[in-house]
C-alpha cells in the first residue's frame, strides 16, 4: 500500500485507520507474528491501541495520514473492516470496496481504480545485480 | 431397519464433512490450534458487510495517534478521492 500511496499521492487522499488486532498474542497468534517480532495481546484500552498504532508506525516509516479506531470498534463496523480492507470514497460515496482480509484483500485493484482514473505509474526496472532480499514489510 | 441404516450413513456422512471442514481450517490455518483460533477469535469478527460501490460513505470519528485530537472520516473527503485503509499491526 505504501508503493500505491507514493504513485499516486498527487492524486488521491490516504487515510490509514487502524483497527482491532488481527492476530494479538492472546487470541490467535501467527508464527509469523512471532518471527517478525509483532506481538501484542488485543488492546483493552484505547491507550494500549494508540500505543501499538504508533509503534507500528514508527517502525515502517509509515508515510499516509492516520486515525485509531475507538475501541467501540465504530469505524470497523461501518465498513466490515477487519481485519483489513480497502475502500475508495469519491465524492462522498463508495467508489471501490476491496474483498475482506486476508484472502480477498488487493491492493492491487486500488491501484487499478486509480490508474484508471490517473494513468498507470509505471517504474522502472534496476539495471543492477539480481536483488537477493527476499524478505519486506507490507509495501504493494 | 432401513430407518436405521439411513440414520447411520447420514451420521457417517455428518462425521466425514466434519472431519473435511476441520482438515481445510487446519490447513487454511497452518495447523489444529490455528483453526481453533480461527473459529474462536476470527470468523465472529469476519463480516462481508453490507456497503456497495455507490453507497454513501458512512463517517465515524477517529483519534490521531498523538492520543489527544479527534477527526472524522468526512473531514477527509474532499475534491480528491480518499483511499482508506483499514488494517493493524499484528
Amino acid at each position: 500500500m505504501v508503493k500505491i500511496y507514493e504513485d499516486y499521492k498527487d492524486h488521491a487522499d490516504f487515510l490509514t485507520v487502524y483497527v482491532r488486532e488481527a492476530h494479538p498474542t492472546d487470541e490467535w497468534q501467527m508464527k509469523s507474528n512471532v518471527k517478525e517480532d509483532v506481538c501484542y495481546a488485543q488492546p483493552k484500552t484505547l491507550e494500549q491501541r494508540i500505543a501499538i498504532a504508533n509503534d507500528f508506525v514508527k517502525r515502517f516509516k509509515y508515510p499516509t495520514q492516520f486515525g485509531i479506531d475507538d475501541m467501540s470498534n465504530a469505524a470497523n463496523d461501518a465498513y466490515a473492516a477487519w481485519p483489513e480492507r480497502v475502500y475508495i470514497i469519491e465524492q462522498g460515496r463508495i467508489a471501490y470496496r476491496g474483498g475482506m482480509g486476508p484472502f480477498n484483500y488487493h491492493p492491487e485493484e486500488a491501484r487499478a481504480w486509480l490508474a484508471a482514473h490517473y494513468g498507470e505509474v509505471k517504474h522502472e526496472a534496476p539495471a543492477s545485480a539480481p536483488d537477493k532480499s527476499g524478505a519486506g514489510t507490507k509495501s504493494n | 431397519m432401513r430407518g436405521r441404516e439411513l440414520l447411520k450413513w447420514v451420521g457417517v456422512g455428518v462425521g466425514l464433512l466434519i472431519v473435511a471442514v476441520v482438515i481445510g481450517l487446519s490447513v487454511m490455518a497452518g495447523g489444529l490450534g490455528g483453526a481453533y483460533g480461527m473459529v474462536r477469535y476470527a470468523l465472529p469478527h469476519m463480516h462481508r458487510g453490507t456497503l456497495r460501490v455507490g453507497d454513501v460513505a458512512p463517517d465515524a470519528s477517529l483519534l490521531a495517534l498523538d492520543g489527544s485530537s479527534r477527526f472524522h472520516i468526512r473531514e477527509r473527503t474532499g475534491a480528491r478521492p480518499l483511499v482508506i485503509v483499514f488494517g493493524s499491526y499484528t
